[in-house]
Parts: structure tokens; C-alpha cells; sequence
């Protein structure tokens, strides 16, 4: 069973038409909403900081709804049903850490990451390598990681919201794709992370009541979570064993890579510096976890509920997984709900595109400059024009190359995981970590993840079962971080600058 | 500048025990987690201990990266130990019950909360138990171990003080 294979599926392959008069009027319901808090945003954003950390200013509720819109993208509401569906509870290790991945950013970044805001006025991810480890090489190093996994990122939810707007207004994937792109760029653009972060709770809040209410019916429809298990277990018992249909070890790497990974995904942590009183961060793992469980009930519910109705021949066997969840909405729940769920699916496609282009944004207008050693006048302005580049380059990439979305879309959560877990998220607490451990760390994971990606893609490399490369990535570049680390830890505190130093031991 | 470096001085006075203990137990158990990866080269694929290691090399990644965030040179982490221990016990003793209860699930089998038992403990165990301890654990000790009004008002007296270097 290939999980990449079947992670794919749902940004390649057209879904279902949706068009029915309900779905449509919600979700042009859902644009307005969004343009309305656009201009809104627009009109508040004058500077820089406004544009990539909404002016430090946003509260816990909007700390905590954005950043769980931010890590679900569309995949929670259609490709990973569809991955329960068909390869069963080994799929549901890709969310299995959710209980724990938000209160460990809390004690590892958090405070830590909103400090730096504090002494160092810090307005990107690669801002705190660089002044952590006194490193414009690590600094840029890690603007470069971020770029190739942001436009990997964008092309492909680029491409899935065109899907969803083809599916529901039968525009064509290439009217939806540009389409798509031009919403979510049009507040990017004006309103930068203050809209982001507004549309976001909007979508957030949208996502969670969508998939709650999504379970109920999926358990109503199967008889409950006893009866949807008896029918599963009469037809298929191994899909309900404790890895599904994976090897042990690829569900465990799994578990690895999306647990301890969080720590590296630079569109969650980002807005660690938003928030306006970082003493408002003692409730944010409680706010964050709950609506992020929420919000993944439909991730499981569907899948198990359709393999359910498959199981005792209420429903016709999925011709793709990625049909479970529009397929169990349209015969299950009712019409307006659907709508709200579909909704809710290009909401969640959006706002994750949305924090992507602002973070590769800020890496085009700020860290790579600053990496070389000029710092761009108006970043504001060029904040605009980059995201407006970066967003037409990954729509181009979307519409015109299916196999490139493929290949970038790989190297997403892996490449931030193996390239900011150590020297971040590791380094921001340990001063034992040295600069050379940093650039060491970040380039084999960027190296390793860039290499063995594209030589799997084209079947140049087939590595044993269970073993993934984000997993081998992630293991590599800590070990490198920690071996450097200690050979060059002579004067590795002298490298701290003492405002650092007290950030890290505050 | 001056201000600042003193004191910066004071506060790391006291190096923090918890936080090498934490590297420590991050390093072997990324090894752990290096070995089960490569124990899937050899030919025949990856033993039964490959398994094992690797669970317990998540476990104690995952609860070392709490600890050293939590970890503050001069403090005591206290009872929030108690909680990181409990997701350790958590991780490690429901995949150890996963791999050791018989696979024997069938459209008779007993449910526990509607799911076969190997299941049940994956996804009320592993997947939800975490949720009900460590947000909490967080909140309640965030004034003594995290960031207290004095923390911050420290940090921002600095900052005004020494600006950034």
C-alpha cells in the first residue's frame, strides 16, 4: 500500500459534480464572507509587520482557530476519509498525535518563538534560525527549505481548490485552478496575515462545526460506532487491526513524522508571533487541541463509516477513495450540511494556501535578502508583489504539470520536519547546539529529502516497507544536528547573543 | 547591553540538569529510531524488535522534546514530570498492549467502546487519552513553569534596556 500514492489521489483526479442550487449559494455565501473581511483586513494593514504578523496583535481565539485552519488543509475532508476508507486505521496515524502535538509546540516554541518577537522584533520562521545561531547562511538555508516546500505546498491545493470549484460551479479545472488562486491572492495580497487570520477563524470555526456534525451522522448511519465496527469486522477484520493495512513500521514513522514534524511546520509556528499577550498562550494547546480534534472527526467518521455501508452492500464499492466523502454526504446527510461541508472543504484549501503565501512571501522579500546581506526598503510593497509571483508561479505549475504537482506536493511536510525540528525547535532550548550543527542539520534534511523524494518519484529507489523518507530525513538531520553539534560545541555560547540567551532560558 | 549581559549571567547561573538529560534521552532515542529504520535493509525485512525500538525511541523523543522545552536552568519542572511520564506510560504502554493482545478481532469479537480492543486502545488510548492530561498540565502550571507577569516583565525590561545586539 502506498500512502503517497494515496495521499496524491485527491489533487489529481476530478471529484464528483456537487453542483446542486444549495451547495452553490452557501459557498457563494462563504466568498462574500470572505471578501467582506478582506477589505476589512486591507484597510488595517500599513506595514510590514502588519503584512506578515498581523502587527502582533491577534488574540487566542484567532491564535488558536488559525493555526488548526492552517494545519488542516483540504485533505483532512476528502483525501484522508478516502485513505481511512481504503487502507483503514493505519491511516489514522497521521492524526493519531493531535492529542499531543499542541501542547509540546506550546513547551518547545511558543513562548519561546513570541520572545523573540518581543526582543528582537522577528518577523519570519528563518528570522529565528538566523538569530538564534548569529547565521545568515542558516538563516537562508532555511528561507530556501521553506520556499521549495511552500510552492510544493501551494501547487498542489492550488490545483485541489480548482478541483472543488469545478465540482461545485462546473467551471473547468483551469477556470477553478485560476479562479481559486485569484480569491485567496486577492486578501493575501491586500490584507496579508491580518486577513489571513480573520478568514481563517472564519474557516476554522466553519471546518470544526462542519465535521462535528458530519460525525453524528456517521455514526447514525452505521448503527452506531459498535455497529459500523460489526459490519466492518464481518467483511475485512484486518482493516480495523491496529495498523490497518500498513506495515508496523510504516504507521509508527507515520506517528513519528506528524508528531514530532509539527514542531517544523512553519505555517503553525509562524503565528506564534502574532499573539498580543503571550501570557494569553497558557490556554492555547486546550483551545487548539479541541478544535483540532473537531475538526479531524470527519477525517475518521467518513471512512469508517463508508467502508461500513461498503461492508454490508449498502453502498456500491468507491470506484477512488477520494469519492468517500462526497459520497457518503449526498446520500447520508442533509443537503445544506453537505454545502457547508463542501464549504468547508475549499475553506480549508484556502487557508492554507493563504499562511503558504505569506510565509514564502516573506522569505523572497525578507530572509533571502537579509541572507545576503541587503535588506529590501519597502517590504511591505514587496511583500505584495512576491506573493502575488509566488502565486501565479504555482498556479502555472498546477495547471501545466500534473507530475511536477506530484513531486513537489512530496516534499511538504517532510522537508520542514527534517529541516527546522532540529535547528529550531531543538535549538531554541538547547544552548548546547551549535551554528555549524544548524547548517549541517538543515542541509541534509533539505538534501536528503530532495534527493530520495525525486529518485522514489522516479522509481530510480525503492526503499523497504515501512521505511519513508521523510522519516529517514527527520532521523538524519537530528542526528547530524546533535554529532556536530557536540564535535564543535567549543564556544557554542559565545555564539548566543545574550538577548537570545534569555529568551531561550526565560 | 551591559544590563542585559549581567543579567543573562544570573539567570543561567545554574545550568539545567533536566535539559542534558533531555538532549541525552533525543540522541539515543533518535539511534533507536536509526537502527529500526535501518534494521528494514537487511534482507528478510524488519525484525520484531524493530518495532519495539522504534516505539519506545517516539515515546522518548516525543516526551524528551516536551521536557526540554519545558525545562528553565534554576527550576524545578515538578508535577508537570508527572504528566510528560504519563504520555511515556501512555505511548509506550498502548502500542506494547497493541503488539501483545492476540489478533484475534472478529464480528464477534467483545468491543470496548465500539471498537475491537487492539483499536480501541489505539484510538481512546494513544490518540485521545494525551488530550484530557497534557493541554491541562500546560495551563495549570503555565504561572510556575512557563511564563509568570515577572518572567515577561523581566524579559521586556532587558529588551528595553539592551536592544537587539
Amino acid at each position: 500500500m502506498s500512502v503517497t500514492r494515496l495521499l496524491l489521489q485527491s489533487r489529481a483526479l476530478p471529484l464528483p459534480p456537487l453542483a446542486r442550487p444549495a451547495i452553490i449559494v452557501v459557498a457563494l455565501l462563504y466568498f462574500a464572507a470572505i471578501a467582506a473581511i478582506s477589505v476589512w483586513a486591507a484597510r488595517r494593514t500599513h506595514s510590514a509587520r502588519d503584512f506578515f504578523v498581523a502587527g502582533n496583535g491577534i488574540g487566542l481565539w484567532a491564535l488558536a482557530l488559525s493555526a488548526m485552519a492552517a494545519t488542516t488543509s483540504g485533505f483532512a475532508f476528502i483525501g484522508g476519509p478516502g485513505l481511512v476508507y481504503a487502507s483503514g486505521l493505519g491511516a489514522l496515524f497521521l492524526i493519531l498525535p493531535a492529542g499531543i502535538t499542541n501542547a509540546m509546540g506550546a513547551w518547545v516554541l511558543a513562548k519561546r518563538m513570541r520572545l523573540l518577537a518581543e526582543v528582537r522584533g522577528v518577523l519570519t520562521v528563518p528570522d529565528a534560525v538566523g538569530a538564534r545561531y548569529r547565521s545568515r547562511l542558516a538563516q537562508g538555508l532555511a528561507g530556501v527549505a521553506i520556499l521549495i516546500a511552500t510552492i510544493g505546498y501551494m501547487a498542489t491545493n492550488i490545483l485541489a481548490l480548482g478541483l472543488v470549484i469545478d465540482s461545485v460551479f462546473a467551471t473547468g479545472i483551469t477556470i477553478g485552478i485560476w479562479l481559486g488562486m485569484a480569491i485567496v491572492l486577492a486578501y493575501s495580497a491586500s490584507g496579508g496575515m491580518i486577513a489571513g487570520i480573520y478568514t481563517d477563524m472564519v474557516e476554522g470555526s466553519l471546518k470544526a462545526l462542519a465535521s462535528a456534525l458530519v460525525f453524528v451522522f456517521t455514526l447514525k448511519s452505521g448503527g452506531g460506532m459498535s455497529g459500523l465496527s460489526r459490519s466492518v469486522l464481518a467483511a475485512d477484520p484486518a482493516w480495523l487491526g491496529p495498523w490497518g493495512r500498513m506495515a508496523p513500521l510504516a504507521a509508527l514513522s507515520l506517528f513519528l513524522v506528524f508528531g514530532l514534524g509539527s514542531l517544523g511546520q512553519p505555517h503553525v509556528i509562524h503565528k506564534f508571533y502574532m499573539i498580543r499577550d503571550p501570557r494569553r498562550l497558557r490556554w492555547y494547546p486546550l483551545l487548539m487541541t479541541c478544535a483540532l480534534i473537531l475538526s479531524l472527526l470527519l477525517y475518521f467518521g467518513v471512512g469508517f463509516a463508508v467502508k461500513a455501508l461498503v461492508s454490508r452492500g449498502d453502498l456500491a464499492p468507491l470506484a477512488r477513495p477520494d469519492e468517500a466523502t462526497p459520497t457518503f454526504l449526498l446520500h447520508y446527510t442533509p443537503v445544506l450540511l453537505s454545502a457547508l461541508v463542501f464549504s468547508g472543504v475549499a475553506a480549508a484549501i484556502m487557508s492554507t494556501m493563504n499562511s503558504f503565501m505569506n510565509i514564502g512571501a516573506a522569505v523572497v522579500t525578507h530572509d533571502l535578502p537579509v541572507a545576503l546581506g541587503r535588506r529590501m526598503r519597502n517590504e511591505l510593497r514587496w511583500g505584495r508583489i512576491s506573493t502575488v509571483i509566488i502565486s501565479v508561479a504555482a498556479a502555472l505549475v498546477a495547471q501545466h504539470s500534473g507530475a511536477v504537482v506530484v513531486l513537489l506536493g512530496i516534499f511538504g511536510w517532510g522537508l520542514f520536519a527534517s529541516t527546522l525540528v532540529p535547528s529550531l525547535a531543538i535549538g531554541l532550548n538547547w544552548p548546547g547546539a551549535t551554528r555549524a550543527g544548524a547548517v549541517a542539520s538543515i542541509a541534509t534534511g533539505l538534501a536528503l529529502t530532495l534527493v530520495l523524494e525525486t529518485a522514489a518519484f522516479l522509481h530510480r529507489m525503492t526503499l523497504p516497507s515501512g521505511v519513508t523518507v521523510s522519516g529517514l530525513a527527520l532521523v538524519s538531520s537530528l542526528l547530524v544536528f546533535f554529532v556536530v553539534s557536540w564535535v564543535t560545541r567549543a564556544g557554542a555560547a559565545e555564539t548566543i547573543d545574550p538577548d537570545i540567551r534569555l529568551v531561550m532560558d526565560a | 547591553m551591559g544590563r542585559l549581559r549581567a543579567e543573562t549571567n544570573l539567570t543561567v547561573a545554574s545550568p539545567s540538569r533536566a535539559r542534558r538529560v533531555a538532549v541525552g534521552a533525543m540522541f539515543s532515542s533518535t539511534l533507536a529510531i536509526a537502527a529500526a529504520y535501518g534494521s528494514a535493509f537487511l534482507s528478510g525485512g524488519s525484525p520484531a524488535w524493530a518495532t519495539w525500538l522504534f516505539v519506545g525511541g517516539t515515546a522518548c523523543l516525543m516526551v524528551g522534546a516536551m521536557v526540554l522545552g519545558a525545562a528553565r536552568p534554576g527550576r524545578r519542572l515538578g508535577p508537570v514530570l508527572l504528566a510528560f511520564a504519563f504520555i511515556w506510560i501512555v505511548i509506550v504502554g498502548g502500542f506494547s498492549v497493541v503488539l501483545l493482545l492476540p489478533a484475534t478481532d472478529s464480528a464477534v469479537s467483545a468491543l470496548w467502546l465500539g471498537l475491537p480492543p487492539r483499536a480501541a486502545v489505539i484510538v481512546y488510548g494513544i490518540g485521545l487519552l494525551p488530550v484530557l492530561v497534557l493541554p491541562l498540565a500546560y495551563a495549570l502550571t503555565f504561572d510556575s513553569l512557563t511564563l509568570s507577569e515577572a518572567d515577561l516583565e523581566r524579559v521586556r525590561a532587558a529588551s528595553r534596556s539592551g536592544g537587539p545586539s
